[in-house]
């Protein structure tokens, strides 16, 4: 080491950081500026196309929308002042789109139904839940100072996460079942929860905490086959219980989509934890048997790929794939530019506020407006891996790692499915979809990120004095 | 790991750039080709709905339709209205966020502005910073004529129909039907309460919906025996409506045990057996006009029914008008039936004017036509009108002597409709009564045609009442009233 042959110059223990430890809060601070002005200009943009003038609720909502999005930078502020400055910003830009988009579509009727998509009521709800979801992360940032203190409840999260997948296929039908999948928990005739949008979460944790403790046994152990890495067949188990529970989700949930971005999420942290490509190419070969599986036993998944595939026969326009080509329709109809917010036509494609809610954005703010999206998912997925990468600790690098990837699936396959590029199915669009549960769920994920860059963007903690001076103590 | 991280990076980025790529293709490239797939409404509701709908109005400056801007948070920006609803219904059927019909659906292009004829006045609406409007279309129909030929049918409030032609250029001077429905409950943009409405509309056994003067089809009765006269005529060239004809009392049909009467088993003529076929004309008499069947047989009664417009399927004014039947029946006992417009012989009311029409017009039957011309919102002409002959019917001598046995219909005392034209003064009108046998007296269809005035005729009407009774009753005291109206508006009295 240097230090000892040399000793290295004085620092000044009182003078200014080195540029690249800055805390970046007032970038924040400048970029929620930025995130609030855009969402104010959407949010008149829809009044004064739908009501000719600022609706008298548009000064309410962007209050509260100002006051929860200040609430959680001083959070930031005192309890992760090193976290990554673009992250929370780039969630709330998102969120108050979302809050744009239901306030636009509780404003207009659907003409051939005579009611909107969701009731103005609805529209409430969403910022409700954006404090709640805003509240969460404060929680998180406030409850887990050290993501490392997740790795103690490894099994905890574990059974949490399992049982509240199984949640709705355990309950009974009347209370669970929502368009053929069994995914939601009623309360009442209002309040729904999804349970699944915390079980992922949980999930990847629990998977992080197990990698973490086993990932040596399952990176080295094995033979060579074909010049690739094989596992030993006793360290199948974890992947083939997460297969199992994954197609179980599929069979008695009918939930393709979630089931498949909770098998991409386990595979890929497995990939994460032991750089062993075998176990990808394992993943990818259980995935595509449990497809087949599925399309067989749960008629749902072929006729969604019918779907897909022709989605334009004249007997699936006007049946099975009426939702997904109405939502093409609206895309197309925005073009490069858009219909403008409140200009085209969104009521028309069915469960336009949740699963096609990215198809109501691309007819109203066009092409433009959808890249634009897409960017922030990419850079909210870019700041999360670039966290996983800079952490020290191989459990934050693995619960960084694995919820950047998480959402990255997640949006791949709701955009991808709302666009035709792969086989659609029913999962939320984070921050932009109506409801709570995704709403709060991708929120908590955000502040482990934060939590994560946090830890990761922090500077060691600096000797009070140089070793190689005379200790100076001063004495009171 | 991070190296996997970094691979797994890369992984993201390659999902992050197909979305984006796919994103392209679709809102870039795949526009046009997603714009004229089945289903997509939002490009149909997006041309119906983006300029101001023009307004149809009657061919002396009524508005029956227009449109202006929607209450509220409509997501449709214009409300379709009509200002008179179930009285111009027929003319310009209904405009609803799923369909149209009448001249709403026929010159539905023209109205809402996306005719390709308009292509060049948008252009100059563009430059010139004027909000483009869909075309004015202004049809044929004389208010005033239209006014008397409802208020008659409401007043008498049993179903039927009125149309009144201009002879001499096809255009159609009224056209109503009775029950009507008002095209303004369709015209409402709540999806849920159109279907409510069009349910009711549909299910009321009325039929509100139908609209009898085009898509209504009767038994004429002896309106008929003006095909059958001209047939005679057009056969026979030596016959005048002098000559005698054979008028029985009763007629025993050919081949059969069946025996005709007159109606009430009155004698023709003088009864005498023989009566000038004007005065067999004029009284109607069954028996006569059932052996001129036989004589001129069924083969000539078809052509002749095909020269004045029956058994056209395709015809549209441009409202599409249902086929009015003549069939050549198996026997002549049949053909005797037919010969009186009984048996499988059914008209419009259209066509009931058509008859009149081209006996007036000299024998030459125009086009009937609904639409006078269609004005762009600059008001310059992109349709005008321009009268076609359909058919020519009979011969100018043969139509002279039609109209001589239509005229003593109405003039002379023995004439069927000669009561009804007690107190007409001013107008000469001359006519043809029918009344179509549907069981009981009262259950009897009553048609009636006629054209005036006399010497230079200005209007032919058609009125078919269902279960009016006698014709010359039910149906020839609403002709009076809508040729007493027109002449009025065009200044004949």
């Amino acid at each position: 080491m240097s230090s000892i042959t040399a000793p290295s110059p004085a620092v000044d223990p009182t003078g200014p950081l080195p540029p690249a430890s800055r805390s970046r809060r007032r970038t924040e601070l400048i970029m929620l500026v930025f995130a609030f002005a855009l969402v104010a200009f959407a949010l008149a943009n829809v009044g004064f196309t739908l009501k000719g003038g600022l609706p008298a609720g548009a000064a309410l909502y962007l209050a509260v929308y100002l006051a929860i999005v200040l609430l959680a930078h001083l959070a930031v502020r005192r309890f992760a002042p090193w976290a990554d400055p673009l992250l929370l910003p780039l969630a709330a830009l998102l969120n108050g789109l979302g809050i744009v988009m239901m306030d636009r579509l509780s404003a207009q009727a659907n003409p051939a139904r005579g009611v909107p998509a969701i009731s103005a009521s609805q529209a409430n709800l969403q910022i409700a839940f954006s404090a709640i979801g805003i509240g969460c992360f404060v929680a998180v940032l406030v409850l887990i100072r050290e993501p490392r203190v997740l790795q103690r409840y490894t099994y905890t999260l574990g059974a949490v996460g399992i049982l509240l997948f199984a949640l709705p296929a355990l309950l009974p039908a009347s209370i669970s079942e929502v368009n053929g999948a069994r995914i939601q928990i009623r309360f009442g005739s209002f309040t729904t929860i999804q349970p699944e949008e915390f079980a992922k979460l949980a999930l990847a944790a629990a998977f992080a905490g197990y990698l973490v403790a086993k990932r040596d046994v399952l990176a080295l152990a094995g033979r060579r086959v074909l010049g690739l890495d094989l596992p030993r067949a006793r360290d199948l188990g974890p992947i083939l219980l997460a297969w199992v529970a994954s197609l179980l989700l599929l069979i008695f949930e009918s939930d393709i989509g979630t089931s498949a971005v909770f098998m991409g999420l386990f595979v890929a942290m497995l990939y994460i934890a032991t750089s062993r490509t075998s176990w990808l190419l394992i993943g990818f070969l259980m995935f595509v048997v449990g497809a087949v599986i599925a399309s067989k036993l749960v008629g749902h998944v072929g006729e969604r790929f019918d779907i897909w595939l022709h989605p334009f026969t004249p007997a699936n326009v006007q049946g099975n794939s009426y939702q997904l080509v109405q939502g093409l329709y609206g895309m197309g109809s925005g073009g490069l530019l858009g219909k403008g917010l409140g200009g085209g036509q969104p009521y028309i494609t069915p469960l336009v506020q949740s699963d096609l809610v990215f198809s109501a954005f691309g007819e109203e703010i066009g092409l433009a407006g959808v890249m634009a999206i897409l960017l922030i998912y990419g850079l909210i997925v870019q700041r999360g891996l670039r966290t996983a990468i800079s952490v020290k600790d191989p459990f934050s690098k693995l619960l960084a790692g694995g919820l950047s990837f998480m959402l990255a699936l997640q949006v791949f396959v709701i955009v991808g499915g709302v666009t035709r590029l792969i086989p659609l199915t029913g999962i939320t669009t984070p921050f932009l979809s109506q409801g709570g549960s995704s709403l709060v769920g991708s929120w908590i994920l955000i502040a482990l990120l934060v939590r994560v860059s946090d830890t990761a963007r922090r500077p060691p903690p600096r000797p009070i004095q140089e070793e190689g001076l005379t200790q100076v103590v001063t004495l009171n | 790991m991070n190296r996997a991280l970094r691979r797994i990076s890369i992984a993201v980025l390659v999902m992050f750039v197909l979305l984006l790529v796919n994103v392209n293709y679709l809102q870039g490239f795949d526009t046009a080709s997603l714009a004229s797939k089945p289903g997509n409404s939002r490009a149909f509701y997006a041309a119906q709905n983006q300029y101001q709908r023009g307004s149809i109005v009657t061919s002396d400056g009524k508005v029956i339709a227009a449109s202006k801007l929607s209450s509220g948070n409509d997501s449709i920006k214009y409300q379709r209205y009509y200002p008179s609803g179930p009285e111009y219904a027929p003319v310009t059927g209904y405009y609803t966020i799923f369909g149209a019909t009448g001249i709403e659906a026929a010159k539905n292009s023209l109205l809402s502005g996306n005719d390709s004829s308009l292509d060049v006045r948008k252009i100059i609406d563009l430059i010139t910073g004027k909000t483009t409007k869909g075309a004015t279309v202004q049809v044929t129909v004389n208010s005033k004529a239209q006014d008397a030929a409802w208020n008659a049918l409401k007043t008498l409030g049993k179903p039927g129909a009125v149309v009144a032609l201009n002879p001499k250029t096809g255009a159609v001077l009224a056209m109503a039907s009775y029950p009507s429905y008002d095209p303004n409950a369709l015209a409402i943009h709540d999806g849920a309460k159109l279907n409510k409405a069009d349910k009711k509309l549909l299910k009321d056994p009325a039929q509100p919906l139908l609209n009898r003067a085009l898509q209504g089809t009767y038994p004429p009765g002896s309106t008929f025996k003006i095909v059958t006269s001209s047939a005679l005529l057009t056969q026979s060239p030596s016959t005048t409506i002098n000559t005698p004809v054979a008028s029985p009392t009763t007629l025993s049909l050919p081949q059969t045990q069946h025996i005709l009467h007159n109606d009430q088993g009155e004698a023709c003529g003088d009864g005498s057996g023989q009566a000038p076929l004007i005065t067999a004309f004029a009284q109607s008499c069954d028996t006569t006009f059932a052996k001129i069947g036989i004589q001129v047989g069924a083969n000539a009664l078809n052509d002749m029914a095909g020269q004045f417009g029956m058994n056209d399927a395709n015809l549209t004014i441009p409202l599409p008008v249902a086929k009015s039947n003549y069939v050549i029946p198996p026997s002549q006992a049949l053909t005797a039936y037919t010969a009186i417009g009984q048996q499988n012989d059914t008209v419009t009311p259209l066509q009931e004017a058509m008859f009149a029409a081209a006996v007036a017009n000299g024998g030459t039957l125009m086009k009937p036509d609904l639409v006078q011309q269609v004005t762009a919102s600059d008001l310059s002409t992109v349709q005008g009108m321009s009268p076609s002959v359909l058919r020519n019917s009979i011969s100018s001598s043969v139509s002279d002597s039609m109209k001589q046995m239509m005229l003593a219909v109405v003039q002379q005392p023995e004439g069927t409709a000669y009561a009804f034209n007690q107190g007409v003064t001013g107008v000469e009108i001359a006519g043809k009564t029918g009344t179509a046998e549907t069981g009981a007296v009262s259950l009897n269809d009553a048609a009636f045609t006629c054209f005036a005035p006399f010497a230079n005729p200005n209007i032919a009407v058609g009125v078919i009442i269902q279960g009016g009774g006698y014709g010359a009753s039910a149906a020839a005291p609403i002709a009076v009233q809508v040729i007493k109206a027109y002449q009025q508006a065009v200044g004949n009295q």
